[in-house]
């Protein structure tokens, strides 16, 4: 403890020099920018600085990279709660409920909130990183194939609870999700599977050209269609600053979402994604009042805005204590550290101590920064809801095309993106939720793959999810939230009977 | 726009060659990279562009086309005009491996104008602790015992990390049981868990690992021995006389492309094996510079070609 705290003021003394500060401010800058708009996420970001890095040291090269990372996480609520676009996975949820508070005139409330619960979440997850770090990823170790699969399971059935609506056709709308998931090469055979003979469906399909179809697109059009808000933007602004009331509401569900992502932030693979997935479904679980969700309860931005932040600090452990990167961002934050010369392992903490305890004091640093940055944009944000939504459309649509295409390099993504906002428009006239789609788009080709991967290595023997204790745990909770999903409907079914 | 420019361009070419070989590069070349940015092959790629740029005098941009295990780039860069100005930072496994596994629709012999590999990077042969082997000779033993037992992680099937491991295992007589995973990363972490008993992984992802004991490494899977890990003897000089399965990264251009642009282009790529600023920047992704003619490099596309295309006819 005493060791740790000395180490942290070593890399206080890393961080504070104007130059690595500079570096810590621009990537807190540049990441709340991409972060706000829609489709450019940090990875297209980060490999397009990266070689403006070359000419920095190491440590200045990593704390600005880092701070992109994070910094995008801030900024991606933004647009999920002003115009119902998650720029990012992880804000997908967040559209849910803090789009209805700006439509009701509170997106002061939520981007305040959403931005308070995201820096609490980031300083506690960088609290992890600095005291529980490697035996935080021995235990992400103990996650093989079984775990995953008994993970993806309990995650789909989350999926459920997300649906604010009939529970028929949230189901619908995960089984459409897991059947647009299996799009693309097989992992274990390499055969193309419903591509059409396209090679660029042979990857599957792009989850951002997706999400902001279903969302961003879908929501322009149906805001076209209906003559009051073509002309002037109908949503009321509304106060800036939360109340008492509101900071108070909010309260627990930062915290429980903060733990929730630190969990999972150390996983492999959609840690950050399942983690706010699971927090909104937690909060609308623990809640007295359910009904409130989907109609702009403030839980369903906290929870979820501080559980992805939290995650994607703790998303470091394993890359730093083990060398092994949990996401795509991941994966270029280590080719961005072999071009510095730095090979990310086991071994980096004890060789490069510079470069391990000054990436998390620019953390701390850089969280500070985001919240001064942010805390006072929100005002401006909110201002951008006066503009004309005749104007404002063509803005949504523009920029999002330019992050669709900046992801991979492919106009076929824009074609996609524009497939999915047809989609997303009869799925609303359909009143049928996206979201558990894309919850179960996201967690079924897991799912497929962690299964068939444990098959393999157990030799076809089922009993292996159910002999591994965490993969046992996992599943009975998986069935105790099915029973608590089926008894209230099959009641509420009764009820309906005997009313007629 | 670029089809007008396209037609004049032949034109010219079709009345001067020499007039091209002046005019090429007259614009900005694009360097096709077709896997995502901050992996191995793209930092290769960036480092070519940024000497390229400094020897032939134009911006040369890296462009990422990722997809399909490099499947989509290569691709792409097959389908563009012969002018020059599309070029493909190329692997083996889009190049050499999966158009043997899978349908592709262009073919690595013809499509294609080699120009020169520009680096290599052997693979490395690593076991969890826990297998109780030391040597690669060892471990042949042990698997030759147990036949059907040890797993081993790949990058997927029909990529190299696969085939390299069923080439091994048709050598030594072996039954060794593939796992596919996500990409080389997850596969080279699976080692370090358990999940998995060994990979054949790439060379960078293998050296921190390796340095801290968490997986023990066995041997090398290139010709001769790598100048990274010295002790580590070769695949080729142990058990299986003749083995050879290395990643490298080239340069290649559409087929078709104009010998003066081809001549330039191998004198820079030359250079560039040479350089002592490239050969400092490959190092530090575990690579090392390789030059080779056209000519060459044909021949050896070839040659992998039909070595994969027999381990193929083994597997099934």
């Amino acid at each position: 403890m005493m060791e740790t705290l000395g180490l942290l003021g070593h890399g206080l003394f890393v961080v504070l020099t104007p130059e690595n500060l500079l570096l810590c401010l621009l990537g807190a800058v540049f990441g709340t920018l991409i972060g706000v708009l829609p489709g450019l996420g940090p990875v297209a970001t980060i490999s397009l600085l990266m070689p403006i890095t070359f000419s920095l040291d190491p440590i200045g090269a990593i704390i600005m990279l880092s701070g992109i990372y994070y910094g995008a996480q801030y900024g991606g609520s933004t647009t999920a709660i002003l115009v119902n676009i998650p720029g990012e996975s992880t804000s997908v949820v967040t559209a849910i409920d803090g789009y209805k508070m700006a439509q009701q005139g509170r997106a002061g409330d939520a981007l305040a909130i959403a931005a308070i619960g995201s820096f609490i979440a980031g300083c506690f997850g960088t609290l992890i990183i600095a005291f529980a770090g490697p035996p935080l990823a021995k235990v992400a170790q103990q996650f093989t194939s079984p775990e995953y699969f008994s993970l993806m399971v309990f995650g789909l059935v989350a999926a459920v609870v997300l649906a604010n609506g009939s529970l028929i056709s949230a189901l619908a709308m995960i089984f459409l999700g897991l059947l647009l998931g299996m799009v693309g090469m097989d992992v274990n055979t390499g055969a193309a599977r419903m591509t059409f003979g396209l090679i660029e469906l042979s990857d599957g399909i792009s989850f951002v050209a997706m999400a902001l179809g279903l969302f961003g697109v879908a929501e322009v059009i149906c805001n076209l269609e209906d003559a009051a808000t073509r002309g002037l933007n109908s949503s009321r602004i509304g106060r800036i600053w939360p109340t008492r009331d509101v900071l108070k509401s909010a309260r627990g569900a930062i915290a429980r979402g903060t733990l929730l992502g630190s969990l999972f932030g150390i996983l492999p693979g959609g840690g950050a994604t399942m983690a706010s997935f699971s927090s909104y479904a937690l909060e609308k679980r623990v809640a007295k009042d359910r009904s409130r969700f989907g109609r702009g309860a403030i839980e369903g931005v906290a929870g979820p805005e501080a559980a992805n932040n939290a995650a994607a600090q703790t998303s470091f452990i394993p890359l730093l204590t083990m060398g092994l990167p949990t996401s795509a961002t991941m994966a270029l934050m280590i080719g961005a550290l072999t071009l510095h010369g730095i090979a990310p392992g086991p071994n980096v903490i004890v060789r490069q101590p510079d470069l391990f305890w000054g990436l998390i004091v620019s953390m701390f640093v850089g969280n500070v920064m985001l919240v001064i940055i942010n805390l006072p944009m929100i005002g401006l944000w909110v201002k951008l809801l006066q503009i004309p939504y005749r104007l404002l459309f063509l803005f949504i649509v523009v920029i999002s095309a330019i992050g669709v295409y900046s992801v991979n390099n492919s106009p076929f993504d824009i074609y996609l993106m524009i497939g999915f906002g047809l989609l997303g428009y009869l799925l609303r006239k359909f009143n049928a939720e996206p979201a558990p789609m894309l919850m179960g788009f996201v967690l079924g080709p897991m799912l497929e793959e962690n299964f068939r991967r444990a098959m393999l290595t157990s030799r076809g023997d089922l009993m292996i999810f159910v002999e591994r204790p965490i993969s046992l745990g996992l599943l009975i909770i998986s069935v105790l939230l099915i029973i608590s999903i089926a008894l209230p409907s099959v009641r509420a079914g009764r009820e309906d009977v005997f009313q007629e | 726009m670029k089809k007008i420019t396209g037609a004049i361009l032949a034109a010219a070419m079709l009345t001067s060659g020499a007039a091209y070989a002046q005019a090429w590069p007259a614009k900005t070349i694009t360097l096709v990279v077709p896997y995502a940015p901050g992996g191995y092959t793209d930092s290769v790629g960036r480092i070519t562009a940024q000497f390229l740029e400094k020897e032939l005098g134009q911006t040369v941009v890296v462009e990422n086309k990722a997809g399909a295990g490099g499947i989509v780039g290569s691709d792409y860069v097959a389908k563009s005009a012969a002018d020059g100005y599309t070029l493909c930072m190329c692997s083996v496994g889009a190049i050499s491996v999966a158009p043997v596994a899978q349908k592709v629709e262009y073919d690595p012999l013809t499509s294609f104008t080699p120009i020169s590999i520009v680096s290599e990077i052997p693979q490395t042969v690593i076991v969890n602790p826990n297998v109780p082997v030391n040597t690669i000779e060892e471990f042949v033993a042990y698997a030759k015992e147990h036949p059907g037992e040890l797993d081993y992680g790949s990058s997927g099937a029909g990529g190299l990390m696969h085939f390299a491991v069923q080439l091994f295992a048709s050598k030594t007589g072996t039954d060794l049981v593939h796992i596919p995973f996500g990409g080389g990363a997850p596969a080279t972490a699976a080692v370090v868990s358990g999940e998995v008993d060994f990979t054949f992984t790439n060379m960078t992802d293998a050296l921190p690992q390796l340095e801290a004991n968490t997986v023990k490494g066995l041997a090398v899977t290139s010709e001769e021995r790598s100048k990274f890990l010295p002790d580590l003897p070769t695949i080729n000089e142990t058990v299986v006389p003749g083995f050879s399965a290395v990643s490298w990264n080239g340069v290649m251009a559409p087929a078709g492309l104009p010998q003066e642009a081809v001549a330039r282009l191998s004198d820079a790529l030359k250079k560039m094996a040479a350089d002592e600023g490239v050969i400092e920047a490959m190092g530090r992704v575990g690579a090392s510079t390789v030059f080779i003619t056209p000519e060459e490099y044909s021949k050896r596309l070839a040659d992998e070609v039909a070595q994969w295309t027999a381990t193929l006819e083994e597997i099934k």
